[in-house]
């Protein structure tokens, strides 16, 4: 039961800051389909930066991960103005623009990876080997029964994404940015009126949605995946996109819902396990978080409310 | 030479095809009203809209305080200490009164002494004061999405007072408002003038530039007609000046010749999602060459009944027989072609399709039949022929003909696009619903002669109006609808209008 929580929450964090990137986005009135691909980018960059500088330092460091990290966040940013430039200038449908940017992602990271192995170290490989993070235990919450879990063995992203997460909940519902943000994606008239820019605000949004989901990517390479490979386009932008609509488009209600999603694909595992299954029907379990996906849509989408300008170009003088 | 605070020297403007103002020039004085008069489209916001710096103009000058400007945004107005109240609100939905009057110009405060947060607390203290010093009655923490359209109206002129604007630019600020509200706002208007700021209305009501405005220029087709104070001049005058004409305040209604029954309402109930009764048990009968009018407040149920006879709405019971024939349940195109033309009240949301072209819009109700399409193609051709036709017939102005965007007309000229088309469908039952709001004298007029001459062909004419004088003037028969009943239904000759006005009341047997 304890292994629930503490696979859950190292699932659930990474996702959580991926979907507050949409959530950024998406309030802004930017429609974001391109988290997938924002995070795959995003820690293509950091899991390059972690190989370059790995050979530099001791193989028990553990500097290349908040190396990566930082890169992860810095790549994912900067792959995301693509999608800025296209949505927001050039006033391309938002869908369009999201799925190209999906696509072109897995192709871009691919390939250099490939030929970034090949000038390293000669092999045309399509991984970087990262290892995994170390753990870590917090004293006496980790002996607390049941829950105890979520503070077991946590890997140190983990406390990172929390305080990105706090600091991100703060930019948005309590200062000058974040009102102008969600006005922007209301009613970018009413912003422009009161004197506000739009096309800032909405550069700013997409731009932080691809440094968060850069982070949440680079995250997930250094946990489950234990290395940056083409299989990081596993849909979990996707996830994060349906968490967010989930948690209507609100940070706290999100991170119950990624949370929920966590435990829900922790627990699939362990129950598989406990069943004594065979290896192939991991899959199927894995799948149990996709499924209660479209079960929640069922019942939850009726009731939400998504931003009212949500993927539309912002025009001056459209009346 | 006169101070003003506003000058406008030879303003010009073009648009594609057209050209929105000539060579106008005006100056306004500190502290009066100042109304513009004018048809829609006549140019008026076009000419506000560069005074609030949201276009430049092709050429001419712009003085503030005898200082030449040029503005590129509306933020440069902004900083000259002018502010306008747009026709469409731009309001945050989901945000409280206070929050969408403060976006923008943020008051902020630091959290724990470090981290800058936005201080909620100081804006809904300084809008209850703002709102209680000029007696705007609005609660700042109050969500937008739950206040009527007349608060938010005020919430963009608490928005104007707290930017401390000196010049306030109000377009046609009573069209969505009912009769005690646009009292209030004038009232409001009145005060703002006292306490020395510079208002600029832009209406084409008369009778509220009588009322608050000291002087009026008048624009007919983007050209200044005249400048007038507004003491010295007669409402026919201005109406005149206005649409460039002699304008006929009378219309002459002839004798009623009534036929035989074409609609027959029996029992009609209308619910809403919740199963609550917005018309309740209404029954009553048009007569071929009938007028028949329900008058009656905002809100009481008219639309429903509207709604429930062309099947936009369901009829919880009751029925609805059309030329003998039982129409209750049959789907909204079989009903039109059993003969139902309507002009709905919401214009731009039922009817019209705003990015669509004049020529498509026009076509709207017939596009699935010979001529203009054939085995299931359309025939673009009959399109543009149908639409060059009801242009000249219907005198529907535009930048481009048949090929402009719904979305860039007028709102006069987009009714007259769907008051041609239903009427062209020669139906015996048309539906009117408020033809005539938002429009002009000059195409308010336009439409009730239309409506007359319907009449006089030998249709059954449904008039829902809000506005008494209309009813009054047009109407053979009068229903009265008072919280989804109708209270009285008498021939109009029998009716004065303070009787009507009572019954609106909900007064019953005076």
């Amino acid at each position: 039961m304890t292994k629930v929580f503490t696979d859950g929450l190292s699932f659930a964090l990474p996702l959580l800051i991926m979907a507050i990137g949409a959530i950024y986005s998406e309030k802004s009135g930017v429609t974001n389909l391109a988290i997938e691909g924002f995070q795959g980018f995003g820690a293509f960059i950091g899991a390059l930066a972690a190989i370059l500088i790995m050979p530099r330092l001791s193989s028990s460091s553990q500097l290349p991960i908040y190396i990566a990290i930082l890169f992860a966040a810095v790549g994912g940013g900067i792959y995301a103005c693509l999608h800025a430039l296209l949505s927001i200038n050039f006033k391309a449908n938002q869908v369009i623009s999201g799925v190209v940017v999906n696509i072109l992602a897995v192709a871009l990271t691919t390939f250099f990876t490939s030929a970034a192995n090949t000038a390293i170290n000669g092999t045309a490989s399509n991984k970087f080997i990262l290892g995994v993070s170390s753990r870590y235990s917090i004293p006496f919450l980790s002996k607390i029964p049941w829950i105890g879990g979520l503070f077991q063995r946590m890997y140190p992203f983990e406390w990172i994404i929390c305080v990105l997460a706090f600091i991100f909940w703060y930019l948005m519902y309590r200062t000058r940015y974040g009102m102008r943000l969600r006005a922007c994606g209301e009613n970018p008239q009413a912003l422009d009126a009161a004197g506000g820019d739009v096309v800032k605000t909405r550069w700013i949004a997409v731009v932080i949605s691809g440094a968060l989901s850069g982070v949440g990517g680079i995250c997930f390479a250094y946990s489950i995946m234990a290395n940056f490979s083409p299989s990081i386009y596993m849909g979990y932008g996707y996830l994060a996109i349906a968490a967010m609509i989930f948690g209507n488009w609100d940070i706290p209600s999100t991170a119950l819902v990624c949370l929920f999603f966590g435990l829900a694909k922790a627990g699939g595992q362990q129950l598989c396990l406990a069943m004594k299954l065979s290896g192939n029907y991991t899959d199927l379990f894995n799948m149990l978080p996709y499924v209660l996906t479209m079960l929640l849509l069922i019942f939850f989408s009726k009731r939400n409310h998504p931003p009212k300008a949500c993927g539309q170009p912002w025009d001056q003088g459209r009346r | 030479m006169e101070e003003y605070i506003v000058e406008m020297r030879h303003i010009t403007k073009r648009f594609p095809g057209i050209v929105a103002n000539d060579d106008v020039s005006l100056g306004i004085r500190k502290g009066e009203v100042y109304a513009l008069l004018g048809e829609n489209g006549a140019g008026k916001s076009t000419l506000m809209s560069m005074l609030f710096g949201m276009y430049e103009p092709d050429a001419g000058e712009i003085y503030i305080n005898g200082e030449k400007v040029s503005f590129r945004s509306s933020n440069d107005a902004a900083a000259r200490n002018i502010g306008m109240v747009h026709q469409h609100f731009k309001l945050v939905d989901n945000y409280t009164i206070a929050e969408n009057i403060v976006l923008g110009v943020e008051p902020m405060t630091r959290k724990f002494g470090i981290l800058p947060a936005v201080n909620i607390k100081k804006a809904n203290q300084d809008i209850a004061r703002l709102s209680a010093e000029y007696g705007l009655e609005v609660n700042p923490t109050d969500l937008i999405e739950n206040v009527p359209v007349s608060v938010r109206q005020r919430v963009e002129i608490l928005k104007m007072l707290y930017r401390k604007a000196e010049i306030m630019i109000f377009d046609e600020p009573t069209a969505v408002l009912t009769p005690a509200e646009i009292d209030f706002l004038l009232k409001i208007i009145d005060g703002l003038r006292k306490s020395g700021k510079t208002i600029i209305l832009i209406t084409h009501k008369i009778e509220e530039i009588k009322q608050i405005a000291d002087r009026c220029a008048i624009l007919c087709r983007g050209r200044l007609v005249d400048v007038l104070d507004v003491k010295n001049a007669s409402v026919r005058e201005m109406a005149n000046m206005m649409v460039g004409r002699e304008v006929e305040m009378d219309l002459h209604k002839s004798p009623a010749n009534f036929r035989e029954t074409v609609l027959k309402v029996s029992h009609l109930t209308v619910e809403n999602e919740n199963h609550f009764p917005l018309v309740k048990d209404v029954s009553f009968e048009i007569r071929g060459g009938e007028i028949f009018a329900v008058a009656g407040v905002s809100g009481n149920g008219q639309t429903q009944i509207a709604d429930a006879i062309t099947g936009l709405a369901e009829a919880a019971s009751g029925s609805i027989v059309l030329k003998g024939k039982d129409i209750t349940r049959l789907s909204i195109r079989k009903r039109t072609q059993e003969g139902i033309s309507y002009i709905p009240e919401d214009r731009q949301r039922t009817g019209v399709v705003m990015d669509f072209s004049l020529e498509d819009n026009l076509a709207l109700r017939r596009y699935y039949r010979e001529p203009y399409s054939g085995r299931g193609i359309l025939n673009f051709g009959e399109f543009r022929k149908n639409a060059e036709l009801l242009i000249d017939r219907y005198d529907i102005r535009s930048g481009q003909g048949p090929k402009t965007i719904v979305r860039s007309m007028s709102g006069g000229n987009q009714q007259k696009a769907i008051v041609g088309r239903e009427i062209e469908e020669h139906a015996d039952l048309i539906i009117f619903v408020q033809p005539t709001r938002g429009l002009d004298i000059g195409a308010i007029k336009n439409i009730h002669k239309q409506i007359l001459k319907e009449r006089d062909r030998g249709a059954a004419i449904l008039l829902i109006s809000l506005e008494l004088s209309e009813v009054m003037e047009l109407a053979d028969t009068i229903g009265v609808i008072f919280s989804g009943e109708i209270l009285k239904t008498a021939p109009a000759g029998s009716l004065t209008r303070n009787e009507v006005g009572s019954y609106m009341m909900g007064v019953r047997e005076a």
